[in-house]
């Protein structure tokens, strides 16, 4: 399982790419291999308010349907549309191509909460016991 | 004995032939088709409809199926409403045909009660006649309601009626009412091209279902990018040059090509001779009458929508059939304990039996049983794996209270769990019997194992 050094991560597996006061989210290795195959994404608008936290987005595979916890508080800027067609990109590239949004950051301090790639593994290890 | 049957719709047809087969002498007066709502302007056309939707959306699918297609995948309108009109049609002869054999006579007229033994029939042609008969069932039915400052001009303002009746695909369509009959259409146009927006009154679409089963769909409307609008109300409607423009209150503005209102249905209690000669009616004009099926006159029994209730149409034919029986003198009751409805959205949605909340108000102590149709392969194998499947039961006495259903085929497998509720059976009947696999019919049982915590293709509970 794969997880990137540069970013940060939410306990609910999703993973925030800090640039300046944009982030960019997305839902972690582990969350698409534990969902299995995507078939759709309940994708955010533009503009919507996002709250650390809370739900703001749903995705559904052949297994299961998943909430997605908002990393961080932010507008959402930009959704990925290629998703709307081929939701199963977040199951081959979670952290590049399976991108979910960017937003802008309303708290830039809340970073602080997340874990960094190291914490977040033993703390997916922590939880598989 | 002679009976007279106002209106052939399924309440009114199936009383005539009950009434026939038990040796009455039955005339029937119908102003419109026989078959009624359900047959020319409701249940039968839309099904057809819902069925070249299905075949369009699964023709779009065909290379999931691994079915390779050459050229595109087009609506011929014509074509679908042909077909609608064709099977139709061969259920209206069906009907007739099923009169001649029983010897039912069929007037086709407007009929209006004189007095309670004798009925006034403004025929086709014109001229009247004038029927006597001992007994008389009024099944009238009901037609849509429309809002009064905008009424349905059957070209940019449409009713159900004239939705079924379009020559046209519309680029766009509002609808406004988010109950059964608006969904349905929302899906069927949606799948024939048409920008779809829904406008509700209430907090959500399909109030009336369990709120699970209603979110579920709401849910899968927006997957098919239907928009939903709730809780708003609609406060002007102008027809412009560039389509019709609906102002909301609040301020906003839809426009779009065309409106389809879907807000509920009227009774046909007017012009029928009811104020004449007494007939009690209820608050919002329905026709009241006893478990019997009879008026507050001796003689004169009323089913089907104009009595208010379920507006069904198989509630209209039992009651139809409960009427007969009554008005050839053999008693029998109505029993509305265990009524199925469907909703024909995709995915289908049926329920039968009580909602959680209804048995809550009733005070009973229930349990509840969830399965999702994509733990069935069934459902994977099918490419259908949206839905669920809900039991509602008795906590103390294990009895199966009601079952709610979304997901593929939901108004056929409604039909084992009316059953059961009928019979009084417990959850562990369901729980218990074995069901074929790979089926549909698996998620009952599965979901019905869940009551108790013991459904098998379930992961551990964490």
């Amino acid at each position: 399982m794969n997880f990137p050094d540069d970013l940060k991560y939410h306990r609910e597996h999703t993973w925030v790419k800090v640039s300046g006061k944009k982030a960019t989210i997305g839902i972690t290795d582990y969350a698409q291999d534990a969902l299995g195959d995507i078939v759709y994404i309940d994708l955010p608008e533009i503009d919507a308010e996002i709250s650390k936290d809370a739900e703001f987005s749903e995705i559904e595979s052949t297994k299961a349907t998943s909430s997605v916890i908002a990393p961080v508080s932010g507008t959402i800027i930009e959704v990925n549309e290629d998703l709307e067609e081929s939701p199963e990109i977040i199951n081959e590239d979670p952290y590049g191509k399976g991108w979910i949004a960017v937003l802008e950051l309303t708290d830039p301090s809340e970073i602080d909460d997340l874990l960094d790639a190291a914490d977040y593994e033993r703390y997916i290890e922590e939880e598989a016991k | 004995m002679r009976l007279l049957v106002l209106g052939a719709g399924p309440g009114g047809y199936v009383a005539a032939l009950k009434a026939a087969q038990l040796g009455a002498e039955v005339i029937v007066v119908e102003d419109t088709e026989v078959g009624g709502t359900c047959l020319n302007r409701g249940c039968i056309p839309t099904k057809a409809l819902v069925a070249s939707a299905e075949a369009i959306h699964k023709a779009k699918k065909l290379k999931d199926f691994g079915v390779d297609v050459s050229g595109e995948i087009t609506p011929n309108l014509s074509r679908i409403m042909e077909r609608k009109n064709k099977v139709v049609s061969t259920q209206v002869k069906g009907i007739r045909s099923l009169f001649k054999s029983w010897g039912v006579t069929l007037i086709e007229g407007k009929g209006m009660l004189l007095t309670p033994g004798k009925v006034e029939i403004e025929k086709k042609d014109g001229s009247v006649e004038i029927v006597e008969a001992d007994k008389i069932i009024i099944a009238t039915g009901s037609k849509p309601a429309q809002i009064p400052i905008f009424p349905f001009d059957g070209e940019h303002i449409l009713s159900s009626d004239d939705a079924l009746n379009i020559k046209s695909i519309p680029k766009s369509l509002i609808i406004v009412g988010a109950g059964v009959i608006g969904c349905e259409f929302a899906c069927i146009f949606r799948e024939l091209g048409t920008e779809v927006t829904m406008v509700e009154m209430m907090p959500g679409a399909i109030s009336t279902e369990d709120p699970e089963i209603a979110r579920l769909l709401e849910k899968e409307l927006k997957k098919k990018k239907i928009k939903l609008m709730t809780e708003v109300k609609v406060e002007r409607v102008e027809g412009q040059h560039d389509g019709i423009h609906v102002g909301l209150a609040g301020g906003k503005e839809l426009v779009a090509e065309k409106l389809l209102v879907s807000i509920g249905r009227s009774l046909n209690t007017e012009g029928i001779g009811l104020e004449a000669i007494g007939i009690k009616k209820g608050s919002r004009g329905e026709i009241e009458v006893n478990e019997h099926m009879e008026t507050n006159i001796e003689g004169i029994y009323a089913i089907g929508d104009v009595t208010g209730g379920m507006l069904l149409a198989h509630v209209a034919s039992k009651e139809g059939t409960v009427a007969a029986y009554n008005a050839c003198g053999i008693e029998k009751k109505i029993d509305y304990s265990v009524v199925p409805a469907a909703i024909f959205t995709s995915p289908e949605i049926a329920s039968v039996g009580l909602r959680e909340d209804q048995a809550s108000e009733k005070g009973i102590d229930y349990i509840t049983g969830h399965f999702q149709f994509r733990a069935l392969g069934k459902a994977h194998a099918m490419g259908e794996i949206s839905g669920f499947v809900k039991v509602v039961a008795d906590k103390e006495t294990d009895r199966l209270l009601g079952v709610h259903i979304i997901g593929p085929h939901a108004s056929d497998l409604i039909h084992e769990a009316a059953v059961a509720i009928k019979a009084g059976l417990k959850v562990r009947d369901i729980a218990d019997t074995i069901h074929a696999h790979p089926t549909l019919s698996e998620g009952l049982m599965e979901a019905a194992e869940d009551v108790h915590g013991e459904a098998i293709h379930v992961p551990k509970p964490t």
